[in-house]
């Protein structure tokens, strides 16, 4: 029998259960075979800090259109235990489906699946055993009944897996094709046939898409906005920004050294810029923490480096593999002593990518510290994109002086008075332009110095960079409609969630503004006027203290309009929760007025 | 010629044994013909951290012990330059140490010479790593730099010199940056250099050095010999003198980089031939 198929417009699969299951192989195998049909995906990640145990699961939406978040329902449960449908039962509904392994047992009738909802089960991991001998294939067993019930062709299923498993050795590859082979075997038994799938996979958009995370996104934009030096050490969620640029870094001249501390890091790093080479180092909270001492010394000696902190739920070692944005304070504020800095906060992977060609252009062109806010989510969440535009970049290094414009000069002073607050910089290995860069306190031509006068000039010319760098910092985006008297702001992951939120809002004839704020630091004019503009204004944030909110309210925001919506268990915001904070609003108002 | 900073006079006490330190650098260097814009000199906190004021060259004062992470940074970006570290004991062995070990096991093209006189002279006389017990209430062992340096397989230049002893010092000095200069990597000079201040150790040192190069017996191609030749001495409340420990073997930048390149810090990075490669990564996430 042929179900009637429907064509695949949104749908949302989670792949739950105990880490090192291969919830996170199955979900990427799909995301990849599904764009490669033209289709949109975005996945996310519910993992813990270890390789083997405790419950995981990783979730893939695909989509025709423009999504950036994971829908509040689950279309599609591969739930490996029973934990994994008690923990997900509360975004099941009765059209869901849940393919359960029942190798340990049938399902109880107390599961939590909600009635109507559709459960096959299929004996996974019994079955992986008794062909592979290891419960390690179950995944890609489970593969071939997903994908088809997905309505993906057998041919593309083997046609993925060789692409994905090609590159563990050909014996990896033999042993997941003939899983995926058993998988087929077992769907016919269960009734999942090649023809009974439920989607017909219909693209609406037939231009390529790119399939890369924010960190990827980063580190290319890196790479191509001419980064030679990158130095790291592993930390989630970050590590995936050094892990790409040890593979690619190098076939671009650059090199990339793994180092025994962030201290080190961070020093390496300044060694390396000190050369004039572009630089970057990537971090999350912890990191950045011993990295401030280094972030203080950028200020000082007025030294370009690109600093990536991709936060997570701290403080101390907080739970690494969850999203949070609880460094903005550390960010904007770290460190000793006063000294200028920007920080920047990209919403999407394609933002992280141009934005970082922005932050190493305004490193150099301000010699200063630039600090990129990533979170866990737009880290290390696989999303479709718009092609990257390699032509887009463009690439500015700030006032440099090579041998041959310092002959025009009579005295060269590495930290000479200027109006705009920057100072020429030049090359070591350049005849006549050397310096002297220090921490200390210092005169025009770098010579320690405790003269008050002097002092308060250095600290001013440092300052008055602020100053300069307003025109070329990143602004914000707005979408929506732009007389609402609704607002939402928010950095990072919470982008996707926000947009949807304002498309089902829309729905029900509630209309919103988002503004996407880029600066956080130096803050810029527009996102307190963007509070002012607002009668409510909901500024989303992954922390418990209202980070942003406090900031915007300090640079002049109107502290009356705002509504913070933190978010600090660990789990991504869905859009559900926030349409229920505007409905909440909007009838207490309405109350307000009837009274 | 364009004028740009005047060295300026060493601000320590006379009779301090960093003057020698700078002296055996400078004539060191014009020997071996580095230009003052092709010499990278990176220097830490303390007393010692002010030589690179003192002479012509790019000059870098880092933050507290970071001197030797710096100094692989930048030798790394720009292998061309002469890379020199310098710090004091307090710089290199207690707050720097972590990043000494891991620079000697990298091996990056950098001379580092560490001001060694038992005492934080610029803080008024604390007990440092290498105080002998006793010394300002020191209750601890002294550290054993050169028998650390010579306990990581990665080393392949140890040396200690003394301020008292210029020749030997200056010898070391070429030594290092010669080891250095041919490819292999980092050279880790120890100069005894007393504090006439807060640790007066010259009469001490004066009867304590003990001359290993004029050793016949002593092959400083051999590890294990030399970190027992160094243990007895140290039995013995000796401290050996001269060229201690050195191996051929390839620098870090030389391992490090891909070649078919100009160094980092001297690459065009607005070439559009560039573009090709970048071409290439884009399409590993479009496939």
């Amino acid at each position: 029998m042929n179900n009637p198929k429907t064509q695949l417009e949104d749908l949302n699969v989670i792949v739950s259960g105990q880490g090192g299951d291969g919830s996170l192989t199955v979900i990427n195998i799909l995301a990849d075979v599904l764009r490669s049909s033209g289709m949109r995906a975005y996945t996310e990640r519910d993992v813990l800090s270890r390789i083997r145990g405790g419950i995981t699961a990783a979730t893939l939406r695909v989509y025709n259109g423009d999504r950036q978040c994971i829908g509040s329902h689950i279309d599609l449960l591969v739930a490996f235990d029973l934990l994994a449908i008690n923990k997900y039962a509360y975004r099941l509904n009765d059209r869901s489906i849940i393919i359960y392994d029942n190798s340990g047992g049938s399902l109880p009738d107390d599961s939590g699946v909600p009635e109507g909802a559709r459960v096959i089960c299929v004996p996974f991991s019994r079955c992986a055993v008794s062909n592979f001998r290891r419960d390690l294939y179950k995944n890609s067993i489970s593969f071939a009944v997903v994908g088809r019930l997905l309505g993906l062709k057998d041919g593309d299923m083997r046609r993925s897996f060789e692409k994905r498993f090609a590159r563990r050795g050909a014996q990896s590859l033999k042993y997941n094709l003939d899983a995926l082979e058993v998988g087929c075997e077992l769907a016919e038994e269960v009734g999942v046939t090649v023809n009974n799938g439920l989607y017909e996979i219909v693209s609406t958009d037939s231009k390529p898409h790119m399939l890369i995370t924010g960190n990827e996104a980063v580190a290319f934009g890196f790479a191509v906005a001419g980064g030679r030096f990158f130095a790291g050490y592993p930390i989630t969620p970050s590590t995936e920004i050094m892990d790409w640029l040890m593979a690619w870094l190098p076939k671009f001249g650059g090199v990339v050294r793994q180092a025994e501390d962030e201290l080190s890091v961070i020093n390496m790093a300044i060694g390396a810029a000190l050369t004039g080479t572009r630089t970057m180092v990537a971090t999350s909270g912890p990191g950045l923490s011993l990295m401030q001492e280094g972030i203080g010394q950028l200020g000082m000696a007025e030294i370009p480096l690109v600093v990536v902190d991709a936060q997570r739920s701290g403080p101390s070692t907080g739970m690494p593999t969850k999203p949070e944005q609880s460094d903005i304070n550390q960010m904007s504020y770290g460190g000793h002593g006063d000294f200028p800095r920007i920080v920047l906060a990209p919403g999407t992977p394609e933002d992280c990518f141009y934005m970082t060609v922005e932050a190493c252009n305004l490193a150099e062109q301000y010699q200063v510290p630039v600090i990129m806010a990533l979170d866990q989510g737009l880290s290390q969440n696989l999303a479709t994109i718009d092609p990257i535009e390699l032509e887009k970049v463009v690439i500015k290094r700030g006032k440099r002086l090579d041998a041959e414009s310092l002959e025009g000069i009579d005295v060269y002073k590495r930290y000479a008075f200027s109006e705009d607050g920057i100072s020429a910089f030049t090359e070591p290995g350049t005849p006549g332009g050397m310096w002297l860069v220090t921490g200390n306190e210092h005169d025009e031509f770098g010579h320690v110095s405790t003269d008050p006068d002097n002092r308060v000039r250095m600290v001013q010319k440092r300052q008055s960079k602020i100053q300069s760098m307003q025109a070329d910092l990143p602004h914000a985006v707005t979408y929506g409609i732009e007389t609402a008297d609704i607002g939402f702001v928010g950095v990072g992951i919470t982008y996707g969630v926000i947009h949807e939120a304002m498309d089902i809002l829309a729905e029900r004839n509630i209309h919103a503004q988002y503004h996407q704020l880029r600066t956080i630091w130096p803050m810029l004019e527009e996102t307190p006027e963007f509070t002012r503009r607002c009668r409510h204004v909901f500024v989303v944030e992954y922390n418990s203290t209202g980070q942003l909110a406090t900031l915007i309210v300090a640079h002049g925001g109107e502290e009356a309009h705002i509504h913070s919506v933190l978010a600090y268990d660990g789990m991504p915001l869905q859009a559900e929760d926030l349409v229920q904070e505007v409905i909440e609003l909007m009838n207490l108002r309405n109350h307000k007025r009837s009274e | 010629m364009t004028k740009t900073y005047t060295p300026s006079r060493p601000i320590w006490c006379a009779g301090c044994g960093d003057f020698g330190v700078l002296e055996a650098l400078v004539t060191a260097l014009e020997e071996l013909e580095v230009p003052p814009h092709n010499r990278m000199i990176i220097a830490g906190i303390g007393c010692s951290g002010s030589l690179q004021n003192n002479l012509p060259c790019f000059g870098y004062h880092a933050p507290h012990g970071r001197v030797l992470p710096t100094a692989t940074g930048a030798k790394l970006a720009n292998p061309k330059l002469t890379v020199v570290g310098v710090g004091g004991d307090g710089d290199g062995y207690a707050i720097g140490a972590g990043h000494l070990v891991h620079a000697l096991k990298r091996n990056p093209g950098v001379t580092y010479i560490v001001m060694n006189n038992g005492t934080y002279g610029l803080t008024k006389g604390q007990a440092s790593p290498t105080s002998s017990t006793g010394y300002e209430n020191n209750i601890e062992e002294d550290l054993e730099p050169i028998m650390l340096g010579l306990s990581i397989p990665g080393s392949t230049f140890l040396a200690r010199g003394y301020s008292g002893q210029p020749e030997q010092l200056l010898r070391l000095t070429l030594a290092a940056l010669r080891h250095t200069a041919a490819g292999r990597g980092m050279s880790y000079l120890e100069v005894l250099s007393p504090c006439v201040t807060y640790n007066d150790t010259y009469r001490e040192w004066r009867t304590s050095v003990y001359d290993i190069d004029s050793d016949a017996g002593y092959d400083p191609n051999n590890r294990a010999a030399a970190f027992s030749r160094m243990a007895e001495l140290r039995e013995q409340k000796r401290l050996p003198l001269g060229l201690i420990f050195q191996e051929k073997r390839s620098a870090l930048e030389t391992l490090a980089l891909n070649h078919d390149f100009a160094e980092p810090a001297l690459q065009d990075i607005t070439d559009p031939r560039l573009f090709t490669a970048y071409r290439e990564a884009k399409q590993s996430f479009m496939k």
